[in-house]
């Protein structure tokens, strides 16, 4: 049973007191209402504790309203979906939520870890450079499981996440960072110019600051004045208001990034819905109101539990109606803070003091003091008396020396605003210094995005309105609409005075980076030690690098070196800013790029038709790929390919071979462009032939090969391997566009329009007969060795018929056009019953083209002339062609380079593998004597033993010696012999026959 | 002697699964049609040729062909852009395959049969264009891409072709895609995700919409 | 980064593939091994305004001469290469 909301106001607050939502913190059950969130429930619930630092374990609360929260990180949910460091400020209560605390053990109160604050004096900035500098290896044993156990945040889930993310583009005129007053501003206006607005809003509620803050705009209460934009915005159909949704990412050419948490507001996703939407805006123009954010003064003990921003506090207070405290202590040094008060006092809560750097008080504020009975104390915080239970009392300095003590259990504190100038920056801008608000500002902004109101630097209420109507008109007008804007709204502006104040020297340790424990005394040894530029302190401190990324800490930072360096802030200057403005899950990125999605998948024409069949589906790239064929009864993979192999050198079987890219290349010039691609010559190919080619890359190594038939005098059809298929487009492309732009030439890929099959085996005529028109002549006469034409087929449909062969067996292959390649298979299935088909896979085709010596991508690999290969002889010395000069290079002509060779282990029981290297017998391998290396192997069937092609250092003069195969990576050493890489059939009868 | 049939085989004939999808209880917000069993020819203007190709066009089909990124639709079929000096010509029922337009167009361009190398779907209902915004980095806005806008576009990394035809008789905007056969499976899962909490009505037709 | 293909109008980053400087231009046939060397390898490492290929392969497969900043990323111009389409340029 949850305990009762003991720091509930009895009344107020934008949550809806009839749904009372219970959830778990630690274990402990307690109760909220629809509306808050996690960390305005525990204020509610009086609960201060909320975590333990990441180096000290220091007790912490909470210490912001938002997501630059530092402190009250939170593992949220459980089992599959918890989720370390959640903001407990931006997670929203539903009914069942279960957070526990991070960084802690055995439990919050009892943190053994916390006497890390015994040890203080060796974790000083620079720790990690500094300690444990030896033994090394120590340091994976000992130092670094122990460090990193003592120091951290939360766990991760440890199982895949089981919800879905995905990702969208959208697209818009003005896009608008903040639905703050200026925000909204910008949103009228640009709306009613008859832009398309696409306004971003990181909280549940439209309004920012407003829903705190209260006031006057246009003569109504902020509430009415709310609802009734909202409204006027909701009509435009060309205005989308996306709340939940955090622009954390400026990119070039007008690209936004944001992150949508559709469904992190309810226990899980609804099915069929995604957690998170990772978007991809593009504006033309973008209005940046994303405010500004309070900052902390560093002083001793800032950071006991209770101590809170003051505009956190009065957001609480004013939205939430949780009081963080009920006898609260402002320090400030602005006007601002007040306002703190003036809320506070409003929900009928007691003011202990106010404690007022400056050296003067508005008469307003100093009539409120007598008013509410409370003492103004000029001077600063110079410490906090307090511990996980929260604050006691606070020590003050006044100003002329006197010291002070205020008795409180909250300290609300305000240093002034720093605008947030994280989008208006990342593209390598740098702030400029504003001394009035005494804070960095926007200078310039990437190409099409302003800053309006808070986050310009301008706090004023009636300034934002201004500024962000004027800001959104333009951005309006600037992407081509120019509809009535009308008025912007109106409201006063707030006083604003400030006396700078950063860090009160005292006796403790005084945060200025919260979430790393980076000290004012660590800032001030950074200097000492040399570390003055703002990069080099930002990262042997390790200020601003936590997940926060510095938010309430950057600039205090700055200005503390700044003081001991006797520079001045803007001369101290900032760090590069950098995206994302808030952490984004990885599984946004992702989207629907993960396990079986991970990237899309290309299915054969006989795919469904092998699965049928029980087919085993490799990927190839991205291709899957029937790799076997697995009968009942055979133990592993190995039985069943050797099966498929000597069917088909017994027999018949067929293989697909769609995968290979097939372009249709046409034109008056086809020929001669294929003459400038290939090595060898296309243009004197007859029509109704296919010819082997070959294809270099300009720096004359080995690109691609495939067949490539003449169907007509401009008309080619040309094939490439199946992992080159796009890219051989691409480069033909660019041959024909770029290179040679004289040529008539049009190249289309028709790798989808072809179902291909191979059919290989000394009965492959006897099958086609039954398949092929009888009118068909198929004999050597009719349809000779390399040979291309169409072919009618039985039952109606024509194909195209090559006679080429891979296998080195009498060979055919047949296309038909896709949405027949299903009815293919089945039908050379029924063609072949007769003789015994046997459908093959992919490593049949492998075993079989490794016994024949064809090289394919283990030898085509990038470092390969086409003479290694020993293809040198194509290359014609009668045209150019692309790569024909570099090919001729000295070292690539080279007598002593690595070539193809056949390889084969001298005890026939051994097995080959591929990746070993050669080394001449009776040598210790070495570099000095590494002679080259296995590229492919497979079990012959043929042979009855292991066999490989392999890459060896003047193989081809070296037939019948025997050499060493040492495979260092297996711890495999054994003798081979070099011998001729065409094992099988090596005057080729059996292709031609 | 064996007797041969030859089915066709739509490439989504495996993953098509005529019926609903993902939400249900509510109104499906996208309409899933593929289109089976179409003509579909490539044409291509032989170099320098593209006045005397449209010029052959306009004889052929009685109207312009694209010359920038649009469909148009003529009495008996759809020209669509598929990238300069380029158009596909889409129909059904053999009125214009290889064949029949070689002799009007194979002077001035060269011809490639693509009837099968793709698949077509058609997309439709009040949530196509949200959905079509998790697969396309396209503006689908009306105003940006009106009826008769045609794109040569990627989604999920693979190669399509998008346009937006005449609206449905309720004034739904329809687009249609057209994907390269091996990747439509994969497409149309993707699509079927993306699409699955809008509630998705699936179906083929033979006819073009 | 998007780019605006002379065909197709303004498109993401990911429909395009990069190649590199577009300025060595192709040696004629016949040329010195040190002609092509230079054509293959020798490229300048430009801070500032370069003129690129890019390949717009995810939609109507043109190849497009882009002069891009290579330190503010900004493109000036994209030109359709002289071979695009049907080649009307000194056709």
């Amino acid at each position: 049973m949850a305990g009762a909301q003991t720091h509930r106001l009895d009344k107020g607050g934008l949550i809806d007191r009839s749904a009372s939502l219970n959830f778990r913190f630690d274990g402990k059950t307690f109760s909220g209402f629809q509306g808050d969130t996690l960390a305005s429930a525990l204020i509610a619930n009086g609960v201060k504790l909320v975590g333990r630092s990441f180096k000290y374990h220091r007790p912490r609360g909470i210490l912001t309203s938002g997501s630059e929260e530092p402190n009250a990180l939170v593992e949220l949910r459980t089992g599959a979906r918890r989720e370390p460091n959640t903001k407990a400020t931006t997670a929203e209560l539903y009914e069942g939520l279960e957070a526990a605390s991070q960084n802690r053990w055995p439990s919050l109160r009892h943190d053994v870890m916390s006497v890390n604050q015994l040890f203080a004096p060796i974790f000083v900035a620079g720790f990690y450079y500094k300690t444990f500098m030896w033994p090394a290896k120590f340091w994976e044993a000992i130092y670094e499981p122990a460090i990193r156990r003592a120091a951290g945040l939360g766990r991760a889930a440890g199982v895949a996440d089981p919800d879905h993310y995905d990702k969208a583009w959208a697209h818009c005129d003005v896009l608008i960072a903040g639905s703050g007053p200026a925000g909204l501003a910008a949103a009228l206006a640009a709306g009613r110019s008859g832009a398309r607005v696409i306004l971003c809003e990181e909280d549940f509620t439209l309004g920012g600051r407003l829903l705190s803050d209260g006031g006057t705009i246009d003569g109504l209460p902020v509430a009415e004045w709310l609802s009734r934009t909202l409204a006027e915005l909701a009509a435009m159909p060309d205005v989308r208001i996306m709340t939940r949704t955090t622009l954390f990412g400026v990119y070039d050419g007008g690209t936004y990034g944001a992150i949508e948490r559709v469904n992190d507001h309810l226990p899980s996703p609804p099915e069929h819905q995604v957690r998170q939407r990772l978007w991809r805006i593009v504006a033309r123009r973008c209005v940046v109101a994303a405010g500004a954010l309070e900052r902390p003064i560093v002083f001793a003990g800032n950071d006991t539990p209770g101590v809170m921003m003051a505009s956190a506090m009065r957001t609480y207070i004013a939205r939430y109606a949780a009081a963080p405290a009920k006898r609260i202590a402002l320090f400030t040094n602005n006007e601002d803070g007040w306002r703190t008060v003036e809320a506070a006092l409003g929900a009928g809560l007691q003011i202990a003091a106010v404690i007022d750097a400056r050296p003067d008080v508005s008469a307003a504020y100093r009539s409120l003091a007598s008013k509410g009975g409370f003492p103004v104390l000029h001077g600063s915080v110079s410490g906090v008396e307090g511990g996980k239970d929260g604050v006691r009392k606070i020590a003050v300095s006044l100003t002329g020396g006197a010291r002070a003590e205020v008795e409180a259990d909250g300290l609300a504190v305000s240093g002034g605003w720093n605008p947030a100038v994280g989008l208006t920056s990342y593209h390598r801008g740098r702030p400029k210094w504003r001394d009035d608000i005494a804070a960095f500002v926007p200078d310039g902004a990437p190409p099409g995005m302003v800053a309006a109101g808070a986050a310009n630097g301008d706090f004023g209420l009636g300034a934002c309105l201004s500024q962000g109507f004027a800001a959104g008109a333009a951005a309006a007008h600037d992407a081509g609409h120019n509809g009535k804007a009308g008025t912007a709204p109106v409201a006063d502006d707030e006083a604003f005075s400030l006396t700078p104040l950063w860090h009160v020297a005292g006796k403790g340790k005084a945060f200025v980076d919260y979430q790393h424990d980076v000290t004012a005394s660590d800032i001030e040894l950074a200097q000492r030690e040399g570390f003055e530029s703002v990069e080099h302190l930002k990262r042997y401190t390790t200020l601003g690098m936590a997940t926060d990324q510095g938010k309430t800490s950057n600039v205090a930072g700055l200005a503390i070196m700044a003081a001991v360096s006797g520079r001045s802030i803007p001369e101290t200057g900032t760090t590069i800013y950098r995206p994302p403005y808030v952490p984004v899950a990885i599984g946004a990125f992702a989207g629907h790029h993960r396990d079986e999605t991970f990237h899309a998948t290309r299915l054969t024409p006989s795919h469904h038709w092998a699965a049928e069949q029980g087919a085993v589906f490799v990927d190839t790239g991205l291709w899957k790929r029937a790799q076997w064929y697995p009968r009942a009864g055979e133990k592993d993979w190995l039985e069943s390919v050797t099966r498929e192999v000597k069917a088909v050198r017994g027999g018949v079987g067929f293989c697909d071979v769609s995968t290979l890219g097939k372009i249709d290349v046409h034109g008056r010039d086809a020929g001669a462009f294929l003459d400038r691609v290939y090595i060898n010559t296309f243009s004197n190919l007859a029509v109704g032939k296919a010819r082997y080619g070959l294809m270099l890359r300009e720096d004359g190594i080995v690109y691609d090969d495939g067949t490539t038939s003449r169907l007509a005098e401009d008309h080619y059809f040309l094939t490439t391997t199946t992992a080159k298929a796009g890219l051989v487009m691409q480069h033909l492309e660019f041959c024909r566009q770029v290179l040679f732009p004289e040529l008539d030439v049009q190249l289309t890929s028709v790798s989808d329009q072809w179902a291909q099959f191979s059919i290989a085996g000394p009965k492959t005529r006897d099958l086609l007969k039954e398949i092929v028109d009888p009118a068909e002549d198929l004999s050597n006469e009719g349809f000779p060795f390399m040979g291309a034409r169409e072919v009618a087929l039985r039952g109606g449909i024509k194909a195209r018929l090559f006679r080429i062969s891979f296998s080195g067996e009498m060979a055919f292959e047949i296309s038909v056009p896709a949405r027949f390649g299903d009815a293919m298979a089945r039908n050379l299935m029924l063609a072949g019953a007769p003789f015994g088909v046997t459908p093959y896979g992919t490593e049949a085709l492998g075993v079989m083209r490794v016994e024949k010596g064809h090289v394919a991508g283990p030898e085509l690999n990038g470092t390969t002339t086409a003479a290694d290969l020993g293809l040198g002889k194509m290359m014609s010395t009668k045209k150019d062609y692309i790569g024909r000069v570099m090919a001729g290079r000295e070292a690539l002509v080279a007598p002593d380079r690595q070539v193809v060779v056949g390889i084969k282990p001298t005890d026939k029981a051994r097995r080959l593998r591929s990746g070993a290297h050669i080394i001449p017998k009776g040598q210790i391998p070495g570099p000095g004597n590494d002679q080259g290396y296995v590229t492919s192997v497979c079990f012959s069937p043929t042979l009855d033993q292991w066999i490989g092609l392999g890459l060896v250092e003047r193989g081809r003069e070296r037939i019948g010696e025997v050499v060493h195969a040492h495979d260092p990576l297996r711890g495999e050493d054994y003798d081979v012999e070099l011998c001729n890489p065409v094992f099988y059939d090596p005057d080729g009868g059996r292709q031609r026959g | 002697m064996a007797d041969f049939s030859w089915v066709s085989r739509s490439p989504l004939e495996h993953a098509l699964v005529t019926g609903t999808h993902g939400a249900r209880g509510v109104e499906a917000g996208v309409s899933l049609t593929e289109i089976r069993n179409f003509d579909l020819i490539q044409v291509m203007a032989r170099r320098g040729q593209a006045a005397e190709l449209a010029k052959a066009a306009m004889a052929r089909f009685g109207v312009a062909a694209p010359d920038a990124p649009k469909a148009v639709q003529t009495s008996d079929a759809t020209l669509i852009w598929s990238g300069p000096d380029q158009f596909f010509v889409l129909s059904k029922g053999s009125k214009h395959t290889m064949q029949t337009l070689a002799p009007a167009l194979s002077s001035p361009a060269s011809l490639s049969d693509q009837s099968h190398a793709r698949a077509l779907i058609g997309i439709s209902g009040s949530k196509a264009r949200i959905m079509l915004a998790k697969l396309s980095s396209i503006d689908l806005h009306p105003e940006v891409f009106p009826i008769g806008s045609a794109a040569a576009t990627s989604m999920d990394h693979t190669s399509v072709t998008l346009w937006r035809g005449g609206n449905r008789p309720d004034g739904q905007a329809l687009f249609n895609l057209l994907v390269f056969a091996t990747f439509a499976e994969s497409l149309w899962h993707t699509m079927l995700d993306a699409a699955a909490e809008y509630g998705v009505d699936i179906s083929h037709s033979e006819e073009l919409a | 980064m998007r780019i605006v293909c002379p065909f197709c109008g303004e498109r993401e980053l990911g429909e395009f593939t990069y190649l590199g400087d577009a300025k060595p231009v192709r040696p004629v046939a016949g040329a010195s091994e040190d002609e092509v060397f230079d054509y293959v390898y020798l490229r300048d490492n430009v801070a500032g305004a370069t003129s690129e290929y890019w390949y717009h392969g995810g939609g109507c497969r043109a190849w497009l001469k882009v002069a891009r900043n290579t330190l503010t990323h900004e493109i000036s111009s994209v030109e359709p290469a002289l071979g695009a389409g049907a080649a009307r340029v000194g056709a």
